[in-house]
């Protein structure tokens, strides 16, 4: 497909499921797999900062959280970017 | 970035609470700053000219901008991912706020500052108060009933939703507004002021900083966040005059107050509902009072698309009033309830915590709309300004 054609196809046939959750994606799958891949992130980035304090105490220094939290967010969502 | 509260019932979060939270306040930031602009980016490239393609003009409304997204690489993403980190803000607290409910309570108990709160057991709670879990926070406003869960939830949710854009103290919205209000009319003296919905108080304290010799009064139809709201205002020495009450059945004796406030609560009532809030606010207002809400700014100022960005809550965040609200006109909300279409006036307000308090100083001697059209007014996302109207009763 071009860059600039929409792909309707990929619209949900209704806004909400039978359970009247939001739906967007054609395949509802789709949704629940984006969500997952959230959570999945949301719990390495919770081993990630396990690993920073291990250091931190190491090293007697601190990082800057907030910093490394956006990097991370930023490099494991790129591809996102590209829709 | 998420916020750490600062008063004595803020989070004891293991670290691990911590982790979750951080990460979801920078997953709300990468979808509301850089996965709505890549959504702007494919509306503009595709989605509007498609709709054009079709229909033979842009889009319109924002029902429009929405029928054009549908199904849109970008929208589908954006949408599916706003909604999953909504759920994760309220899961990011919940376990804290189970785990520390003794504490919580005792340290409400320990709250000795000036300050009241009656609970009305006899009220009928209202339905779109509890009815629906209100943008997807599990057992809404009485969650707990009157206990402090709903109201820790929703304090310490606040916190990560806001990524850091209402302050440490959740109250941006309210110091910003009552500060332009102040700079705006400084001959205006406030000896009572109501704040009508107000959840847990966090935009009702600026109004008492601002007129510290008022007595400020604050309602809610919820029992549980009143009764942390109170306790949290106390810890703040704060005297609040914390109410179980429905704003659009005010059970105060006309013309007793000088200004009738809220914030982010008309888009939660009824059309009915909302309407009924006006007149009481007119009825209970002294001449020379004041009502100003802050809310979300009308459609009729938005193009479609700014129009439809904000309305998506109303079709994906359960609530179910937003749209409706959004649909309506401020000036004739004001002038339906009683208010002199003459005395109307709307605004917007920069964010004091981020532009500081000689940008608010500047708007209140500025155009009173400039900037309602602005893609940052009403948007929290970063270089946030609120949208804000009112009119004083003749």
């Amino acid at each position: 497909m071009s860059e600039e054609t929409p792909n309707l196809a990929d619209a949900a046939p209704n806004l909400y499921d039978e359970q009247g959750n939001p739906r967007f994606f054609a395949d509802p799958g789709m949704d629940r797999f984006v969500a997952v891949v959230m959570n999945l992130a949301q719990e390495v980035w919770v081993q990630e900062e396990r690993l920073l304090a291990l250091e931190e105490a190491k090293s007697g220094g601190a990082s800057d959280k907030e910093a490394k939290v956006k990097e991370f967010i930023d490099r494991v969502f790129a591809p996102i970017r590209e829709a | 970035m998420t916020v750490e509260l600062q008063h004595p019932m803020k989070a004891q979060s293991t670290p691990d609470e911590v982790a979750r939270s951080r990460f979801t306040s920078g997953m709300r930031s990468l979808i509301l700053n850089d996965l709505a602009a890549d959504m702007r980016s494919a509306y503009d490239r595709r989605a509007a000219p498609a709709f054009k393609k079709e229909h033979g003009r842009d889009p319109e409304t924002s029902r429009e901008a929405h029928q054009a997204l549908r199904g849109d690489p970008a929208f589908n993403i954006y949408s599916t991912m706003r909604v999953q980190a909504q759920k994760m803000v309220w899961a990011s607290v919940a376990d804290g706020v189970e785990r520390e409910s003794g504490r919580l309570a005792a340290e409400a108990e320990k709250a000795d500052g000036e300050g009241s709160l009656m609970l009305d057991p006899s009220l009928e709670v209202p339905k779109n108060v509890h009815a629906i879990d209100v943008h997807l926070m599990p057992g809404s406003y009485t969650r707990g009933d009157d206990s402090l869960e709903a109201g820790a939830v929703y304090d310490r949710g606040l916190a990560v939703f806001s990524m850091g854009l209402m302050g440490a103290n959740l109250d941006d919205i309210g110091l910003s507004m009552s500060q332009y209000i102040k700079r705006r009319y400084p001959d205006f003296a406030p000896k009572r002021i109501l704040d009508t919905g107000c959840t847990i108080g966090h935009n009702t304290l600026p109004w008492k900083q601002a007129y510290p010799d008022a007595e400020v009064v604050a309602i809610d139809a919820a029992p549980g966040p009143l009764a942390y709201g109170s306790a949290r205002a106390k810890m703040q020495g704060q005297a609040v005059a914390f109410q179980q009450m429905c704003a659009d059945d005010l059970a105060f004796e006309s013309e007793s107050f000088d200004v009738v406030w809220s914030s982010m609560f008309l888009h939660e009532l009824s059309k009915k509902q909302r309407a009924k809030a006006f007149e009481e606010a007119y009825r209970v207002l002294k001449p020379g009072g004041l009502v100003v809400h802050m809310e979300l700014p009308p459609n009729e100022q938005m193009s479609a698309f700014d129009g439809f960005y904000l309305d998506w809550d109303g079709y994906y965040n359960n609530e179910p009033y937003y749209k409706g609200y959004r649909d309506e006109v401020p000036r004739e909300l004001c002038s339906r309830g009683g208010f002199d279409d003459a005395e109307f006036f709307d605004f917007v307000v920069p964010s004091i915590g981020i532009y500081g308090d000689q940008a608010v100083a500047d708007a209140a001697q500025g155009d009173s709309s400039e900037g309602v059209g602005q893609k940052t007014t009403g948007r929290l996302a970063e270089g946030v300004m609120w949208y804000g109207f009112g009119a004083f009763k003749k």
